[in-house]
């Protein structure tokens, strides 16, 4: 799982404690808008780190004004983790989609107004590429690179998601003529022995 | 306040059994400083409406108000007139002249409006600067890139000081890179300099810019989406 591995990147980088590792993980996806992660999430995955021994964790007692803190390093079981998983493809989740989940639960359903939900949709997808657009233009291509191509992922696939709205409208008189997609019927029990031809 | 207005804009093509309605009853207004995205299937009647608001073809019925003039209500000479100094046009293959270089091009509708070549060319300068183009002037058309020579469209449609901007397909021509930089510019010129943009784009990614989309499906509005608010006082409706 992703946030695992970057976890165990940023150790790489430096020991850290949760609170330091959480906004460290904030600043290199983006933001909490883009990527939010809870604290317990943090911790919990911190856990599981140290329970595979990934990641080893030492109580630091605070110096001075300093309050006690769990500090977090990586081990060499933790770095060859992080090297298999940067030698792995990423596999993408496109056919796993919120929107046509709705749109097929939709038709399902008998709903009889399946357009007001496109164009719904398609109202949310514009605003969402206009306020993506508005945050590039702000970024500086000087400094802020990383970020300005993550916006360029986002804004490429509303944009895709956008024309995918465009196809279905025109298709979606057919789609509701064509049969609503059914279980596959498997036959409980054990199967019938086959008359064998004489 | 609106700037353009249509009431009831209706335009049909050819009569009785074979008349097609390009537009039908079409009513809508742009606000001072808008920037209004005009988007449809082909046939939807986005080109039509972008013609009869620059008075370039008239309606069958229904009105066209910019500024407070009624456009149907014009004469010839009247309308070219306020064509020449309420609107400036955009388009996708940018329209320039071969032979003229970067300032003439942008100087040309305030030297046809019969101000002076100098002040006209210091004008077109101003504009040209504005949007990058300072070390380009005299550049003709062919010694510039695809967003270099619409930029120069843009100070030409802007050196009247219009408006209202109607661009038809102003990124059509263009890759990628240089479509969000042309995008960008005319938001800009509708937020900084305040005119009223309205263009037609097939493009979601250029429709994005604008702070409304307006959706033709066979002449009619068929959907209408805000992307960002106005400022109070200037909301179209």
């Amino acid at each position: 799982m992703s946030i695992r591995h970057a976890l165990l990147g940023l150790l790489s980088q430096r020991p850290r404690h949760g609170y330091e590792l959480r906004a460290a993980f904030s600043a290199v996806v983006g933001g909490e808008e883009s990527w939010e992660v809870k604290p317990a999430q943090i911790y919990m995955t911190l856990e599981r780190l140290t329970e595979a021994g990934w990641v080893v964790c030492e109580s630091n007692l605070g110096e001075g004004q300093e309050p006690a803190r769990r500090i977090y390093a990586i081990t060499p079981q933790g770095h060859s983790a992080l090297q298999a998983w940067f030698g792995s493809g990423v596999p993408s989740e496109h056919q796993r989609d919120p929107f046509f989940l709705k749109l097929i639960t939709a038709v399902v359903a008998g709903e009889k107004d399946l357009q007001r939900i496109l164009q719904v949709q398609r109202a949310t997808l514009y605003r969402e590429l206009h306020a993506l657009t508005a945050l590039r233009g702000r970024l500086d291509a000087r400094v802020e690179l990383a970020q300005i191509l993550l916006l360029d992922k986002a804004i490429m696939h509303t944009e895709a998601d956008i024309r995918w709205l465009d196809f279905i409208e025109i298709r979606l008189d057919e789609i509701c003529r064509q049969p609503i997609p059914q279980p596959e019927l498997r036959p409980r029990g054990r199967p019938k022995k086959e008359i064998q031809p004489e | 306040m609106a700037i353009l207005k249509t009431n009831q804009l209706t335009k049909t093509y050819g009569a009785g059994d074979t008349a097609v309605t390009a537009l039908d009853h079409l009513s809508l207004e742009i606000a001072v400083g808008e920037m209004v995205a005009i988007m449809g299937p082909s046939g939807c009647g986005k080109s039509t409406l972008l013609h009869l608001l620059g008075g370039l073809d008239t309606p069958t019925s229904g009105e066209v108000w910019i500024d407070g003039q009624n456009l149907t209500r014009l004469n010839d000479n009247q309308l070219t007139e306020l064509r020449r100094r309420k609107l400036g046009f955009i388009f996708q293959f940018f329209n320039l002249i071969p032979v003229l270089n970067a300032v003439e091009n942008a100087a040309l509708p305030v030297t046809l409006d019969g101000m002076a070549s100098q002040q006209a060319q210091a004008k077109a300068t101003e504009w040209l600067q504005r949007f990058g183009l300072g070390n380009r002037l005299k550049n003709l058309p062919s010694q510039l890139s695809g967003g270099q020579q619409q930029r120069v469209a843009i100070a030409r449609a802007l050196v009247a000081e219009p408006a209202l901007i109607l661009a038809d397909e102003p990124t059509g021509n263009l890759d990628t890179h240089a479509s969000d930089e042309i995008a960008a510019l005319l938001r800009q010129v509708a937020k900084e300099y305040r005119r009223s943009v309205v263009m037609v784009t097939h493009d979601p990614r250029i429709a994005a810019y604008a702070d409304r989309i307006i959706f033709l499906k066979d002449g009619k509005l068929a959907d209408e989406t805000v992307l960002a608010s106005q400022p109070a006082g200037a909301v179209a409706h």
